[in-house]
């Protein structure tokens, strides 16, 4: 508790108005994302669902700043973003961890990058691993450990840079169910300690209640914002909070929106011109 | 809600805690305090792979004592191939002179210089024409067209080129191994993997950072795939090199004993240039394993 309240995380609130997208390929154009318009407050926990393919990835791009929109605009703290930076951390879907570096190289990577003096960077690193039960990995190469590690590592080296926002790309996408479920508590723990502004990518609807304060649904491609859904289930949660019939009522509700999308999604793409 | 609960507990039909106690307490403990025990696995474990590499090893033997032994001639003619006690009488005999040593230490020093100029050469510039679109349109058109010249072809216009004999040798070693390595580098530049530059990027790294930090270790491996092939090839242009145009060096000895008609000598050789390729090989890799222990558990593989 000591180490996360010394890191202080900073107010991070995250716009995004208008946003479009249009992939040019060729003389063929596909429309990634239409009109695209939400926000993150700070501190609050945000899910953007949709069905695969929507484009929710390309959102998450243009915020972390690998991808320019084609129109409208993104911001942080009233800044629009224009490139990747440190104050904004990214966690990505596939493992990401520099394979020649330590777990603990790994976590100082970003404040390295600033010219930290080491042993500060030491003091930061040491505290995160600590925080997230992983200290007796420091000296391990990413590739000895398992892929919930990975994520939980990747988590731990976005948040060493102390960021205004974590912006998290499907990191439990590529997880078995139970490895899932206990990084998706592990998580709610950690923003519970350092109360950072999220915006979180999934296509899970009971990971997207249960991590979120709000969640937002996307359509189909080309990607819009279909409803913006509050979660009102109180914090801390818990892993017995997913019985309960609160939480069935909001996994219903966005299955119904979600299902849709899924049916609009097949469908064009089984009528979608060769 | 009780009722349920019993209702839920009649669905679980076996429990490892409940319905086996004694499960957990019953294994044996491990006897691995016997010293003899961990030889006995070892042997069990690399057992059959060593024998299968004897068996190499020993069938190439006895193909050569055998063919020698019976003259055989079967598309083949082994009626003027020495026998391997013939080829080891040599040996014994030229190990004690100090020119065969002479010899040895003239191919290694040709073979480090022309590999080590290949090397900070291939490394250095396979990293440029990845890096940067414009230096690839620049060189690689030349270097295209410079690449399928074998290094032996380069025997005559090295000796214009250069000098004296010596560097002429080392340049055509140079030019052997400078190739591999420079398209593996290049190679491995492309392969670096876009995720960890963008997340290199997105923890505050600048271009010249995502170079050192990212780019450069990340090509590592594919560096030392090509030094693994360029060395092969070293050897290859400098035994041709000191062939024709050479004074001492392994190549030269072995030319020069098919002119003196000295049979076994060729042999001996030959089975040096082996030997000293092997070594040559095995330290790239010995090297390779120290500068990226990592490498061991890709894949998740302990190799």
């Amino acid at each position: 508790m000591n180490t996360a309240q010394s890191l202080s995380v900073e107010e991070g609130v995250v716009e995004v108005h208008d946003i479009g997208l249009v992939f040019e390929s060729g003389n063929t154009s596909v429309q990634a994302l239409e009109r695209v318009s939400l926000n993150v407050q700070s501190g609050e926990f945000v899910s953007l669902i949709g069905p695969s393919g929507c484009g929710k990835s390309s959102l998450l791009g243009i915020l972390a700043g690998f991808v320019k929109p084609s129109s409208g605009k993104a911001t942080l703290n009233g800044v629009r973003i224009e490139k990747p930076g440190p104050e904004r951390g990214v966690v990505f879907q596939q493992y990401s961890l520099l394979p020649w570096l330590s777990v603990r190289q790994n976590v100082e990577f970003g404040l390295r990058m600033s010219h930290t003096p080491k042993s500060e960077r030491e003091r930061v690193a040491r505290g995160l691993l600590s925080l997230a039960g992983l200290s007796a990995f420091e000296n391990h190469y990413p590739d000895q450990l398992s892929g919930g590690m990975k994520q939980r590592i990747g988590i731990v080296r976005a948040l060493a840079t102390n960021p205004r926002v974590l912006l998290m790309d499907e990191p439990f996408g590529a997880l078995d169910t139970q490895t899932r479920s206990v990084m998706q508590e592990i998580l709610t723990d950690m923003w519970q300690k350092f109360r950072i502004s999220v915006f979180f990518i999934t296509h899970d609807i009971e990971e997207s209640i249960f991590l979120s304060d709000r969640v937002y649904v996307m359509t189909a491609r080309p990607g819009r914002i279909k409803a913006e859904i509050k979660v009102p289930l109180p914090r801390p949660r818990t892993a017995a909070m997913t019985s309960s019939p609160e939480f069935i009522e909001l996994v219903q509700l966005l299955k119904r929106l979600i299902r849709d999308e899924s049916l609009a999604a097949m469908s064009s793409e089984l009528t979608a011109p060769k | 809600m009780t009722d349920r609960a019993a209702y839920l507990r009649t669905l679980i039909v076996t429990r490892l805690d409940e319905s086996m106690p004694g499960t957990v307490a019953s294994i044996p403990p491990s006897s691995s305090r016997v010293p003899m025990r961990a030889l006995v696995e070892l042997v069990r474990a690399k057992g059959t792979s060593w024998l299968l590499g004897l068996t190499s090893l020993g069938g190439l033997l006895a193909f050569w004592y055998l063919g020698t032994k019976y003259q055989l001639e079967f598309f083949i003619r082994f009626t003027n191939v020495p026998t391997p006690a013939a080829v080891l009488k040599q040996a014994l005999a030229v190990g004690a002179s100090t020119q065969f040593l002479v010899d040895i230490g003239n191919s290694l020093r040709r073979i480090l210089l022309g590999f080590g100029v290949a090397t900070a050469l291939g490394v250095s510039v396979g990293l440029l024409i990845g890096k940067y679109q414009t230096v690839r349109d620049l060189l690689m058109p030349a270097l295209e067209v410079l690449r399928p010249i074998p290094a032996i072809a380069w025997v005559p216009m090295s000796i214009m080129l250069w000098p004296d004999n010596e560097v002429s040798i080392v340049f055509i070693t140079f030019i052997g191994a400078v190739f591999p390595i420079l398209l593996n580098t290049v190679d491995g530049v492309a392969r670096v993997d876009r995720v960890l530059l963008n997340a290199g990027r997105s923890l505050g790294a600048s271009e010249v950072q995502l170079f050192w930090h990212i780019i450069l270790p990340g090509v590592m491996p594919n560096v030392f795939t090509g030094l693994a092939v360029g060395m092969g090839v070293a050897w290859v242009s400098l035994i041709a090199a000191e062939m024709i145009s050479g004074q001492f060096g392994v190549g030269y000895f072995t030319w020069e004993a098919y002119s003196l008609v000295n049979y076994p000598a060729i042999v001996l050789g030959m089975l040096t240039i082996g030997v000293l390729g092997l070594l040559c090989s095995g330290a790239i890799r010995l090297i390779g394993r120290f500068a990226m222990p990592w490498l061991a558990y890709v894949n998740g593989g302990q190799k």
